[in-house]
């Protein structure tokens, strides 16, 4: 215990009482540079069918250089702003991926706490992009789901939550509800339905548009002729909002679960330049549980649909699709051993001729990775993925590939 | 010497407690003193200024010793104790309060020492000790405004596993159990006082079990509690990731 004259003497020697701290500036980031080993067809994210980042062969580049800016006011408000940038020499993206205020109040007595985020951001669905700039935690490649997630999916709107905090309602978890309600996202399941499910760090950046494989239906005079070459994920065709919905329940230091609903709400006959609205919804559902020896568990499941039509109403792609993934990491020292297993489908239900959507497909992730330093992580990971698309003869390939990947990467951290 | 009389619980307080209670022979008086020296320490100790001490020892249900206990007595006669000056402190450091719990005056400012590198928001939620504000790395803030007795419940909104209490109480005569238990008081004032031992994951009605005793010589108490403990919940994140995106 101090007395007042000790207490004053302190204050006056650290430079005195700390008053209104009005506003503070953080940034923080990733670089991640790796090496990638693959054996796999032209990559996905430049119109290729194949299912990793990188395309056949040896390749060293920049997985990701992300940098977020925080700006954090008194009141609990705060602005935020995420940059990525991905250089590879020949699919190269800088651009923003999230940028939103947050507001986040003070709990009541009883613990009830509201929150809410004004801008372009991420429902919080992902387990694994948790790091600075929605970079990956455990491993190198996100999963199917999330890398998706990564591609299609950013909500920009309005997102309103409300947690009861356990520890101040005396029970010991707690929980939240979150609702959204968002605009530009009407293209958003077209990657999705035209290269599946694909695994990879890269996220695409605000506006930036994707090459769609070769598809059959693109030729004159088939269904698709009209669609655009590349494709647009973050427009606004329709003037309608979509939503998004979650529930959360955390136990401190055991683990939480997520469940949610997104739904882009599109009007189904829109075209414009070639790009369509597509009505995409899914449901999905995490869980994260700490065991026993530093050992995690989590698993993430999301099924849905997407439909996109014609001018006149007519279907062209409708498909179901679900993924999901288990993923078990321990950590020892400065170690730490990731495992991931996942299984994915794409269901085509349309009948449109030259465009087959139809997709199964099992992967598997390996990961070590060693903390040089605090900041400094050494990673090598190997990912393999089996999948069967009938539609990749569209590209010459064969229906069944099995596709391997080996990276070695420096992440660091700031 | 007078032996302490066991007093009827009042005002919410734990009912079934019997602490054990023991007179303590006061400057190593022993009866075959002499008759002068006798009557000299005996009218020493009649004096109303005359200090007297109170030591506590906090046992659990089943015996053991329980350290960071808080232990107060409040004067029930009307006695009048100064107000304490004393300052308390409250640490955040390794992004937990530390102390997860301390005990003031209720009146008395409660310094905040952020000795991590990053910035915490601290917030109470208790209507009459309500507060909020950020403290970014290194920084120290005196916080006025805790006048009224109770339970302060902190919680940081940044890092939502930290946890930590400050018990105001109404009285000068507060400390924390220390290793091995126990707790004294020089206790200006003779007369009747209620004994509290306070501690969060008590599983008493608030948080609390006390006795009336009175004080009017040197008395050792050992309160053996008849509620049980809960596990203090360690302030620590889910997640051992050092750059977790916090947003």
């Amino acid at each position: 215990m101090l007395n007042k004259g000790t207490v004053l003497a302190v204050l006056i020697s650290a430079g005195g009482v700390a008053q209104v701290s009005a506003l503070e500036s953080k940034v923080n980031g990733i670089i991640d540079y790796r090496f990638a080993h693959s054996d796999t067809s032209n990559s996905y994210r430049q119109g290729g069918v194949g299912k990793f980042g990188t395309d056949n062969g040896g390749q060293a580049y920049v997985g990701q250089a992300g940098l977020q800016w925080i700006l954090e006011w008194d009141s609990g408000l705060s602005f935020h702003s995420v940059a990525n940038g991905y250089l590879d020499g020949e699919d190269n993206g800088l651009g923003i991926t999230e940028t939103f205020f947050k507001y986040r109040g003070i709990p009541s007595e009883s613990g009830n706490r509201l929150q809410s985020r004004v801008g372009l951001f991420y429902p919080a669905i992902s387990l694994e992009n948790k790091a600075f700039a929605w970079a990956s935690k455990n491993t190198l490649n996100s999963s199917t789901l999330n890398t998706w997630i990564g591609e299609e999916i950013r909500l920009l709107g309005v997102e309103l939550g409300w947690t009861r905090l356990g520890k101040l309602n005396d029970s010991n978890y707690d929980l939240s509800f979150t609702a959204s309600g968002f605009f530009n996202n009407d293209p958003t399941g077209a990657l999705l339905a035209w290269h599946g499910w694909t695994s990879s760090s890269r996220q695409t950046v605000w506006g930036e548009k994707r090459k769609i494989p070769p598809l059959e239906a693109r030729k004159p005079g088939y269904k698709l002729a009209p669609q655009a070459a590349e494709s647009d994920p973050f427009l606004e065709l329709d003037d309608r909002p979509g939503y998004h919905l979650q529930t959360q329940v955390r136990w401190a230091r055991k683990g939480e679960v997520n469940l949610g609903y997104y739904d882009n709400n599109a009007q189904t006959n829109i075209v414009v330049n070639g790009q369509y609205t597509w009505r995409t919804r899914f449901y999905y559902a995490g869980a994260r549980w700490l065991l026993p020896n530093k050992l995690e568990l989590s698993a993430q499941y999301m099924t849905g649909d997407t439909l996109m039509n014609d001018v006149y109403g007519n279907a062209v792609v409708d498909n179901d699709y679900s993924s999901a993934y288990i993923m078990l990491s321990k950590r020892w020292n400065k170690h730490r051993l990731t495992g991931r297993l996942e299984e994915f489908s794409v269901t085509d239900k349309d009948q449109t001729v030259g465009d087959n959507n139809d997709e199964y497909g099992k992967a598997a992730t390996l990961n070590y990775t060693y903390r040089y330093s605090k900041p400094v992580f050494l990673s090598v990971e190997h990912n393999w993925i089996n999948s069967d698309r009938p539609g990749r003869v569209y590209s010459g390939q064969p229906v069944s590939r099995e596709e391997r990947q080996l990276l070695f990467a420096v992440r660091y951290f700031f | 010497m007078n032996i302490p009389t066991f007093t009827e619980a009042i005002d919410g307080v734990c009912c079934g407690c019997d602490w054990e209670i023991v007179t303590l022979n006061r400057l190593g008086l022993v009866p075959e003193a002499g008759k002068n020296t006798a009557l000299v320490l005996g009218l020493l100790m009649s004096l109303p200024a005359m200090a007297v001490e109170l030591s506590v020892n906090v046992k659990s249900a089943s015996g053991a010793v329980l350290e960071g206990m808080v232990v107060y007595a409040e004067p029930l006669d009307g006695q009048q104790l100064p107000a304490t000056d004393k300052v308390i402190s409250v640490g955040q450091k390794g992004k937990s309060f530390t102390p997860y719990v301390s005990v003031s005056q209720a009146g008395n400012n409660v310094l905040f020492d952020n000795q991590d590198n990053i910035t915490h928001h601290i917030y109470s939620v208790d209507g009459d000790s309500r507060f909020s504000f950020k403290i970014k790395a290194g920084e120290k803030r005196l916080q006025d405004g805790l006048n009224s007795a109770g339970e302060v419940a902190m919680g940081c909104n940044i890092h939502d596993w930290m946890s930590g209490y400050i018990l105001l109480v109404d009285t000068p005569l507060f400390a924390k159990t220390a290793a091995q238990g126990n707790v004294s008081f020089d206790v200006s004032e003779t007369g009747r006082y209620k004994v509290t031992v306070w501690h969060p994951q008590l599983r008493a009605e608030n948080n609390r079990e006390a006795q009336v005793i009175d004080l009017n010589e040197d008395i050792q108490i050992t309160a053996q509690l008849i509620n049980g403990m809960e596990a203090v919940p360690s302030q620590e994140s889910d997640d051992d990731f050092d750059f977790i995106s916090d947003y």
